[in-house]
């Protein structure tokens, strides 16, 4: 086979051209970890929406008062943590299923790998003796 | 040191622009890092092979270039330009095309159909139907038969049929010889060679290294996630008879 080391070709100066106009995206690829830190940094989020909440409710006696902070302290806050708290566990469990079946896999090779050693070393003893 | 500061942009030079380059290219399954450092290199017309035993991260350095994976760090340039984070449908436009292992057929629908299937891209199905029975006779013996029903070596041509389709500037082989005769591998791989001869760039994965290596340019060697050599083919026969592969004894 004779690779075309010459001038490039018109397919090639078409794919060139092609692979110019094709979008780009920047940054980091690993998506999982950004929605994993995010659901950390929602359920943060939330539990200091709570507390504020429950220190603006606590400086009044008036039930008036309170509504508004246990609407935006409490149930926001909840809200919050529930997602945030929803995401790391999904992810996080996604992670160590991922390990876990890649784990598992690489056993399986490695346990085929000593059978085959194993056949080997027996087929060339058997050898040896015929 | 960051990979960044390992690799530095390409700097202009005479030669031609290879069609895939590849620097130091990471990829992982979520926290387990399956390539370590890729480098590889495949030139117009060239048959690149890559080889390797299972597990040594060939088919996870396909979908990478293919834009199935994204890499996690490392440097990936397609006719001279960088392309980490394309998507796959960008690239396949583009004229990278893979044909993944078992083939990606259409098990119900007939050759016929299976080839239309390439015209949404907007081909011509007359043209597209000519161009495949002219480069593998044997399916327009077979137009009318269910896909599921053909051999595996029919199967892989309208495979190569479809894929050819699209007028692909990389194609993206993986293991190829899977599960079929050594001589419809060796046929299939006669076919690989025409392509090659006709322009393509042909990257393969494949374990059945003899016959790859009959038809390739370039041989690499990939163990552990990483490219452990690059050789004329006879260079690598050398390395891979004390190695591992159960095709090569």
């Amino acid at each position: 086979m004779t690779p075309s080391d010459e001038a490039p070709s018109g397919r090639m100066e078409e794919f060139q051209r092609e692979i110019n106009n094709v979008k780009v995206k920047s940054g980091s690829a690993s998506l999982e970890r950004q929605l994993l830190g995010l659901g950390i940094l929602l359920a943060l989020a939330g539990i200091v929406v709570v507390i504020v909440g429950w220190y603006g409710a606590s400086g009044t006696a008036v039930l008036s008062d309170q509504i508004p902070y246990v609407i935006s302290g409490g149930m926001l806050g909840i809200a919050l943590t529930t997602i945030g708290a929803a995401l790391y566990v999904r992810h996080s469990l996604s992670r160590y299923l991922q390990y876990w079946l890649i784990r598992l896999v690489y056993e399986q090779r490695e346990q085929t790998d000593r059978t085959i050693e194993a056949l080997a070393k027996i087929e060339e003893r058997l050898g040896s003796r015929s | 040191m960051s990979s960044a500061e390992r690799w530095s942009p390409p700097v202009p030079r005479a030669e031609p622009v290879p069609v895939l380059e590849l620097h130091d290219m990471h990829a992982a399954y979520g926290g387990i890092e399956v390539l370590r450092g890729v480098d590889l290199v495949v030139h117009a017309g060239h048959v690149v092979a890559l080889l390797g035993p299972n597990g040594a991260g060939k088919t996870t350095t396909l979908k990478v270039i293919a834009g199935q994976m994204q890499p996690t760090s490392g440097c990936m340039h397609l006719g001279g330009r960088h392309c980490n984070g394309a998507g796959a449908d960008a690239l396949a436009r583009a004229g990278v095309c893979t044909i993944p292992e078992g083939r990606g057929i259409f098990p119900n629908l007939t050759v016929t159909e299976n080839l239309r299937m390439a015209t949404y891209g907007g081909a011509v199905l007359s043209e597209v139907l000519e161009h495949a029975y002219d480069r593998f006779p044997r399916l327009r013996e077979r137009r009318k038969q269910v896909a599921g029903t053909l051999s595996g070596g029919e199967q892989q041509m309208l495979a190569m049929a479809r894929a050819l389709s699209t007028d692909p500037a990389l194609l993206l082989l993986d293991e190829l010889s899977m599960g079929l005769a050594p001589l419809i591998v060796e046929e299939l791989y006669g076919h690989i060679a025409r392509l090659a001869h006709d322009g393509i760039s042909i990257l393969i994965v494949e374990q059945f290294a003899r016959t790859v290596l009959a038809v390739a340019d370039i041989g690499a060697l990939m163990l552990n996630g990483r490219v452990q050599q690059v050789g004329t083919p006879a260079e690598l026969e050398q390395a891979l008879a004390g190695a591992y592969l159960g095709a090569t004894t």
